[in-house]
């Protein structure tokens, strides 16, 4: 009765290591990667070696002020005395921190909007695209100001808990993903859309498939693609709106240091100590390159081009 | 067309009304309230004057009555009063408005033309020499934090060399046209350098599309050179979607605008909103929100209208 | 014979069709209207048509895939609906869009059984019998789709829609997306499953070449009105309807080019969304007569044959 000869099939083989090789072969992005795991290491680093050089970073000195780099303060002190390097790699946790979540929340929110969108269609469709595409067309950066100066008591929150470092890290979060979810509802929209009319979808449908298995088992995974494409890059863009809202003073406020409000000082002191300005700047710069390089390797290794490979005709 | 063009100006009016509900609500909610802030350091105010007050300006409503009252009041011209500058809010906004008309201009006309000479000559090549440092160029200029840039070069231009002031408004009362420009040109280069990144891998792609394209293939054959191949064909080819693309981008500049005028203390829309914000001034921050959102729609509904103009797939 | 597998009495399809924005046009597609037919155990039943008759609709009508929005169908299982199984399955035309490119084989093949609540253990062994009943290596369980070519992924189709036992498979023009020589092996190993499962087809297609070898009645569909249905065999030898002769006349002779006898089909399918008054068919008929126009014919049996039923008013 078999009539298909086995050798004619090629070894099963996962698309995952397929792309995992292209990436590898985008240089740019292979070393954008190392760096950014690196970074993330030293970052990580801040509390242990904090400890060990004996530094409170959030502990002002005005005796201690713009000090030249020496053993204890291996890249010198800030206005208020505080150690730079240790402030420098509390920040990176936070914009990194930053990046990823609200990156994560925002595709959870893209995607619950455009799945919705796209696999009902009709008018919660394009009542939900409408309001896509007004959200698309904003500035951004007034909107956040805005969000950000909202007073959360009056919102029912204790004073206390408003104002803790937490609250304003989850806050600024949150509030990002609000606000630039668009780019993720579009593109899982657009996916679902040709996903839903796909027949393994009406197949599964005539078997019994509810909508709901259909988008967690067909719609979900075929989508999966571009969105880690876009995901990626977006954790750029991420990093680069909270350090300019908090570099505005509407982000995460000091004490906590963030790459972005430790700039907001150095405008002041341009004249006087030049170098404070250039630090956290650098950094940020240097992170969302090498993330956007990233993104950059994850959609080559991610082109559909490639994945065709293995098909036999 | 003319159907199209009502039921998407009909669209953009009723998402500005809804904006300009949001924005209440959102405004509403930053600390303090108004009569606190307008009667601030008054000691005469006892708590029963207070409430008294609260009645009059109608503050004890819900958040929809006071809406409805703002709302019929900004319809019959009545857009309130300036708790920061003492005065009416469109007496502060007008000035600011053409502050930041002129800044995101004059960044047009530097972005514009750069983005077409970049991307023309990275496409000529794709993968050139040209074509990589072009690319590392434009993802530099997605890249980098606008805000840090400004500090960077007025360290350098104003501080450490004094070429150019660090402000981007002159003090002079009646500063010269050079004057003024002198002034311009920090912020100018600052938002366009942050601008030309997106353009320029836009410009570059569509470039690339054309000139692979049966036509250009034909002028070429034709005999044409290659200047002229590219410049009359492919790039204006190239230039009638580009109207959509800087349309979709026109928030994301003001986004910039804001962050510029900041930085270099220019009285524009975007410094108004930001200091706005920041002093508590609620209806200086409505209005001025509501009209960069306003404006921003309707730049991407003018786009939307000539896109469906030009492009003849588009039917109507 | 009493108790029919499928019945389908004055079944009709109209889909509204929706305007610019959000509100209907008030336009009706009348994709299927009033179609009666019935199917028996066992038996095929080939729908023919032109694209655009409506004949894909009615068979996701009878799949579950669409509601109807007039008239009534009714399946009876001869056995009874246990644990979530559908009597009814479907096979489509395009086998690369059939398949979920993420999934496994045994997962893709697996999925009726899954969503009748199965484990992955007690499918196994249920996925590599219908493997092997469709002629693909057991191997095959562990590969993706796109390690296969068309003809073998029409046959992992044909294994998910025989997984869970069904009683009616649609197959919705199965054969036309493969090659010729391709065709004929589908097409037998089809009528070796009816044979050996007792299952029916509600087999939809546009070639009386493929229907001739499957079908053990044939419904001829236009703009979504039944034409003719009549056993195989009689409409074969004695088309009743002029539409069905036209669409017979049109069928390819394998070695001769297509279409080469008597053209008798002029002009296009008229537009379902305005479908021509009394016979739908008059426009095009070469037999149409003033009544053709005015008075919409029954489907009736012919008095020599009275299993051959048409709908024309000049039937032979």
């Amino acid at each position: 009765m078999t009539d298909v000869t086995v050798a004619a099939l090629p070894a099963p083989r996962s698309i995952w290591s397929l792309r995992f090789e292209k990436f590898r072969g985008h240089r740019l992005a292979m070393y954008s990667l190392v760096f950014l795991a690196v970074l993330t290491a030293i970052c990580l680093m801040a509390w242990p070696l904090s400890q060990y050089l004996g530094i409170d970073p959030n502990k002002t000195n005005l005796l201690a002020r713009f000090k030249a780099p020496n053993a204890q303060h291996w890249l010198g002190t800030d206005d208020l005395g505080r150690d730079v390097l240790i402030r420098l790699m509390y920040g990176g946790q936070v914009s990194i921190a930053v990046g990823l979540l609200a990156t994560f929340l925002m595709t959870v929110l893209g995607v619950a909007v455009g799945v919705t969108a796209g696999f009902l269609g009709g008018r919660t469709d394009a009542v939900l695209m409408r309001l896509t595409d007004c959200m698309i067309a904003l500035p951004l950066i007034p909107l956040l100001i805005v969000l950000g100066a909202v007073d959360l008591t009056k919102l029912g929150l204790s004073a206390a808990s408003a104002g803790s470092p937490l609250f304003i890290f989850l806050r600024i979060v949150i509030i990002i993903a609000l606000v630039d979810w668009t780019t993720m509802a579009r593109i899982a929209r657009a996916g679902a859309i040709q996903v839903r009319d796909r027949d393994y979808v009406r197949a599964a449908t005539v078997a019994g498939a509810k909508r709901r298995y259909n988008v967690l088992v067909h719609v979900l995974p075929n989508i999966s693609t571009p969105l880690i494409v876009a995901a990626t890059l977006t954790v750029g863009r991420v990093i680069l709106l909270e350090s300019t809202l908090s570099f505005l003073g509407f982000g995460i406020v000091p004490p906590t240091p963030t790459w972005g409000n430790m700039l907001t000082n150095a405008q002041q002191l341009i004249i006087s100590a030049p170098h404070l300005a250039v630090y956290p700047g650098l950094l940020i710069f240097a992170t969302v390159m090498a993330v956007n390089f990233v993104g950059d390797g994850v959609r080559y290794a991610f082109d559909p081009r490639a994945e065709n490979e293995g098909r036999s005709h | 067309m003319l159907r199209y063009t009502l039921s998407r100006l009909s669209q953009a009016i009723l998402v500005t009304f809804v904006m300009s509900f949001l924005l209440f609500m959102l405004i509403g909610l930053m600390p303090g309230d108004p009569l606190e802030n307008m009667l601030e350091g008054n000691p005469s105010l006892t708590p029963e004057l207070m409430a008294q007050m609260r009645e009059l300006y109608g503050l004890d409503q819900s958040v929809f009555a006071r809406y409805w009252n703002w709302l019929m009041a900004a319809l019959s011209g009545d857009l309130g009063y300036s708790s920061l500058y003492f005065r009416p809010v469109t007496d502060v906004l007008f000035p600011a408005m053409l502050q930041t008309v002129k800044l995101m201009g004059l960044t047009l006309l530097v972005s514009v033309p750069l983005a077409l000479l970049l991307g023309s000559l990275a496409a000529r090549k794709p993968n050139g020499l040209i074509d990589s440092v072009v690319g590392v160029f434009s993802f530099a200029s997605i890249s980098l934090p606008n805000f840090w840039v400004s500090l960077l070069l007025i360290i350098l231009f104003s501080v450490k060399l004094g070429w150019l002031p660090a402000s981007g408004t002159p003090l002079s009362a009646a500063p010269s046209a050079l004057e003024q420009m002198r002034h311009m040109v920090l912020p100018v280069a600052v938002l366009a350098m942050f601008h030309v990144g997106p353009l320029v891998r836009y410009v570059r792609a569509s470039m690339i599309e054309t000139l692979s394209a049966d036509f250009v293939r034909t002028a070429r054959a034709k005999g044409l050179g290659e200047g002229s191949v590219m410049v009359r064909h492919a790039l204006r080819n190239a230039l009638i979607p580009m109207v959509t693309v800087l349309a979709l981008s026109f928030g994301s500049l003001f986004s910039g605008a804001l962050v510029v005028e900041t930085i270099f203390g220019m009285l524009g829309m975007g410094k108004m909103i930001y200091d706005a914000i920041g002093n508590i001034d609620f209806n200086l921050a409505l209005v001025g929100l509501l009209l960069a959102t306003i404006v921003t729609l309707l730049a991407n509904l003018l786009a939307d209208l000539a896109y469906a103009l030009l492009d003849p797939r588009i039917t109507l | 014979m009493s108790n029919p597998l499928l019945e389908i009495d004055r079944l009709s399809v109209h889909i509204p069709m929706r305007g610019k924005g959000l509100l209907s046009s008030g336009i009706k597609l009348r994709a299927v209207d009033e179609v009666s037919l019935t199917m028996q155990r066992g038996e095929t039943l080939a729908i023919v048509g032109e694209s655009g008759s409506g004949k894909s609709t009615l068979g996701y009508v009878v799949a579950g895939l669409r509601q109807q929005t007039g008239g009534s169908l009714k399946i009876t299982p001869s056995r009874p609906h246990q644990n979530g199984r559908k009597p009814v399955q479907i096979i489509f035309q395009d086998p690369f869009s059939a398949l979920d490119p993420r999934m496994t084989v045994e997962d893709i093949i697996g999925e009726p059984l899954r969503l009748m609540g199965q484990d992955r253990g007690t499918r196994r062994g249920r996925v590599l019998e219908v493997l092997e009943q469709v002629g693909m290596p057991a191997e095959a369980a562990q590969r993706y789709p796109h390690q296969f070519s068309g003809g073998q992924r029409q046959r992992l189709a044909i294994a998910r829609a025989l997984i869970g036992d069904p009683e009616l498979i649609v197959a919705d023009e199965p054969l036309s997306a493969l090659d010729v020589s391709i065709q004929s092996k589908i097409l037998n190993l089809m009528s070796d499953i009816k044979e050996r499962h007792g299952i029916s087809y509600f087999f939809i297609s546009h070639d009386f070449g493929v229907v001739r070898h499957l079908a053990d009645r044939v419904a001829v569909l236009y703009l979504g009105r039944l034409m003719e249905l009549a056993p195989a065999d009689e409409i074969f030898a004695n088309p009743a309807h002029p539409y069905t002769r036209a669409l017979m006349d049109a069928v390819p002779r394998i070695g001769r080019g297509r279409r080469k006898r008597g053209q008798v089909l002029k002009g296009e399918i008229p537009t379902p969304l305005n479908p021509p008054s009394g016979c739908v068919f008059h426009t095009r008929c070469p037999r149409a007569t003033a009544i053709c126009s005015t008075e919409r014919p029954l489907l009736l049996p012919l008095v020599s044959r009275p299993a051959q039923l048409a709908a024309c008013h000049h039937k032979e």
